[in-house]
């Protein structure tokens, strides 16, 4: 018996037999996997930065909220978010920010009108631009301080319309938990100017226990908690666990339930891009077992040698086997060294497709980026180089096991 | 001195079946090759050498008849069995092409003996001792395409008898050869029968090369016309 060693060796140098046609192959190799790296880590990166940029408009990565908020988003239907189970929900690694808001309608008026709009309540102390993304874009004034002030930030295309600018008042009327009308007169202490008209004509701002107040709500009572994660993907695990230490009438819910728009959206995009890169890896195999078939189909007669001076059906299986594994491999390191250049490359800068979509363009609520930043997970870098070599390895099997089945007496024949 | 029978062909028959017709490639043939013989089978174009040398060396099965090599019977054994008898107790040497293109002469020619999982310092002596023998040495690291047909036949001869097979079959060793290569071809399987006592069956059409044998087997239409002692 040939040890292994020898037949890899002897496998080696049989692939570069024909040196241009193996360099064709580990090119396809290469081209697969740049393609495949490439649109994954373009995946990755718009739909993490899709749904980051959702959970920053308002609800988090997971919610805990009253199991109807979802149906019937009501400032009647609140939940009960103690220090307890705020300190639990952040001692998880995963989490990042977990922030108690009231959100609901309210009718503000002036002097000049009155207007129905969203109103967010919020704890200054728990808030900043990595839980809102709005709360970078104050134009004019500041946000309120402390969670106890007694003034509002608001969108300035809503002050403009109403006729109020900094330090005005507004008064601000909703339905309380009793189902009162309850009102309350507040100081404009900021400008919000985002461009996005839902928030610049739309949106009024809050301090949370000013708001606990005006709604009759108990000092822990809310609408919801906003959890923050550090790596969306983690979203399903921590939304298990939350819902291990909520009771009825408080669940928890992740980005998927309360935007299952942008879900579908991503999870149709994900689907046709695995369809896409299954048929370039089915190509690329296809290739590849040409290749190998191509080879082994003109070394009939050598293998009918080696059969009659005592290799058995299985050394030559295996040898084709260590072909294969060859070609995997150079392949794969010819990938490494050519596309990991090009591709942190792309990623430093993102690819720049403005052309192709028109501005302004929204998916629910969700503007596109016209520059696509790029940012493949390790976990689908490590599929793709799995994939790539088992179907390299896989696209070998059948022409090896036709040099298997070469007869000792094809050593005659030329 | 008694001399071991090596190969004993009985009644033997191999017909080929093609479609419309079949052909009879040996008719009832029987013969015995003694260990040390140096034999020539010979006969007219599709009188059945090659036939009678793949039956001998396992690469192939009798319609009918018995093939003992060994004292064994090649018809009872199994494939795998019948590879094995290749790898131990037989030579090959084909027409052309005998050599794997992508090893060097050394390799090509301790490829047997590496089968047999015979150890490196061992192939080494043996394999670089035969080389010198038939005048390869100093050639032992090229590769098949870098040296001539008749020297690629004589590394298929070391191959052949590195592992000091019972029989070395040369089914036309020197057809791709010119004459004086196919001579001094000649010349070293002799010289390895007589100093080694290698044992040849060789095929072949070429008067000379016939000339040289020590017993002929004429064929024609697959029966042995007469044996020379
Ligand atoms: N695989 C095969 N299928 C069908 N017929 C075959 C096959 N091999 C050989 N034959 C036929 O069997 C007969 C004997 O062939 P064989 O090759 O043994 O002759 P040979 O003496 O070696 O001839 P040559 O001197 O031309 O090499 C021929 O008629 C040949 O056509
Ligand atoms: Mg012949």
């Amino acid at each position: 018996m040939p040890s292994s060693i020898s037949l890899a060796r002897l496998a080696w140098r049989n692939i570069w037999r024909n040196t241009r046609r193996t360099l064709l192959t580990l090119a396809g190799i290469v081209f697969g996997v740049f393609f495949a790296v490439l649109t994954t880590g373009l995946a990755d990166a718009t739909y993490g930065d899709m749904i980051n940029y959702a959970a920053k408009m308002g609800v988090g990565h997971v919610s805990i909220e009253h199991e109807q908020f979802i149906e019937a988003p009501s400032l009647e239907h609140t939940v009960q978010i103690d220090e307890a189970l705020q300190k639990a929900t952040r001692e998880d690694a995963r989490v990042a920010h977990v922030s108690r808001r009231i959100s609901g309608a309210v009718l503000v008026a002036t002097a000049d009108g009155n207007q129905g709009v969203s109103m967010m309540a919020i704890d200054p102390a728990n808030e900043g631009e990595e839980t809102l993304l709005f709360l970078d874009e104050i134009s004019e004034g500041a946000l309120f301080a402390r969670a106890e002030d007694r003034t509002v930030t608001m969108g300035s295309a809503l002050a403009q319309n109403l006729g109020v600018g900094l330090k005005n008042k507004v008064v601000v009327t909703a339905t309380s938990k009793s189902g009162d009308i309850v009102t309350a007169m507040y100081r404009v202490s900021g400008l919000i100017t985002t461009g996005a008209p839902s928030i610049d004509r739309g949106l009024i701002i809050l301090p949370l226990a000013a708001a606990q107040d005006l709604l009759g709500y108990e000092p822990d009572e809310v609408t919801a908690a906003a959890v923050y994660l550090h790596d969306h993907r983690d979203a399903d695990a921590v939304t298990q666990r939350l819902a291990g230490l909520t009771d009825a009438p408080s669940v928890a819910v992740d980005w998927k339930q309360s935007q299952p728009e942008l879900a579908s959206f991503i999870s149709m995009k994900e689907v046709s891009g695995v369809i896409v890169q299954a048929l370039v890896m089915v190509m690329l195999a296809a290739g590849i077992f040409n290749t190998i078939f191509v080879s082994v189909m003109e070394r009939r007669h050598e293998f009918g040698v080696l059969r009659a001076i005592g290799f058995s059906p299985t050394e030559l299986f295996r040898m084709v086997n260590w072909e294969s594994f060859w070609i995997a491999c150079a392949g794969l390191l010819a990938s490494a060294l050519l596309v990991t250049f090009p591709y942190l490359k792309i990623a430093e800068s993102g690819l720049d497709y403005s052309k192709l979509i028109e501005p302004g363009m929204e998916v629910s609520g969700v503007a596109m980026d016209p520059i696509m930043s790029i940012g493949i997970y390790p976990v689908n870098l490590l599929i793709i180089i799995a994939v790539v070599f088992l179907g390299t390895m896989t696209a070998g099997l059948i022409p090896a096991w036709r040099a298997s089945r070469t007869e000792p007496i094809e050593a005659i024949h030329r | 001195m008694h001399t071991p029978t090596i190969v004993r062909m009985s009644n033997v028959t191999r017909v080929y079946k093609q479609s419309s017709f079949e052909v009879r490639a040996l008719d009832d043939l029987s013969l015995e090759v003694q260990s040390g013989e140096f034999t020539a089978l010979t006969g007219p174009s599709g009188s059945g050498k090659t036939t009678a040398l793949n039956l001998i060396g396992a690469l192939d099965v009798p319609t009918s008849g018995t093939v003992f090599v060994d004292d064994k019977d090649l018809g009872q054994m199994s494939q795998h069995a019948r590879s094995e008898l290749r790898k131990r107790r037989i030579g090959f040497v084909f027409q052309a092409y005998n050599l794997i293109p992508v090893l060097t002469v050394f390799e090509n020619a301790e490829l047997v003996l590496r089968l047999q999982g015979v150890p490196s310092a061992t192939r080494k002596e043996r394999v670089m001792a035969l080389l010198d023998d038939v005048g390869l040495s100093g050639l032992h690291g090229r590769r098949p395409n870098e040296i001539s047909g008749g020297q690629q036949q004589r590394v298929a001869i070391v191959r052949a008898i590195a592992s000091e097979p019972a029989v070395t079959l040369a089914d036309e060793p020197t057809a791709n050869l010119d004459s004086t290569t196919a001579e001094q071809l000649l010349d070293i399987m002799q010289k390895l029968n007589e100093e080694r006592g290698v044992t040849f069956i060789f095929s072949t059409h070429d008067p000379r090369v016939m000339a040289r044998a020590k017993r002929t087997i004429h064929l024609v239409d697959g029966r042995a016309q007469q044996a020379s002692p």
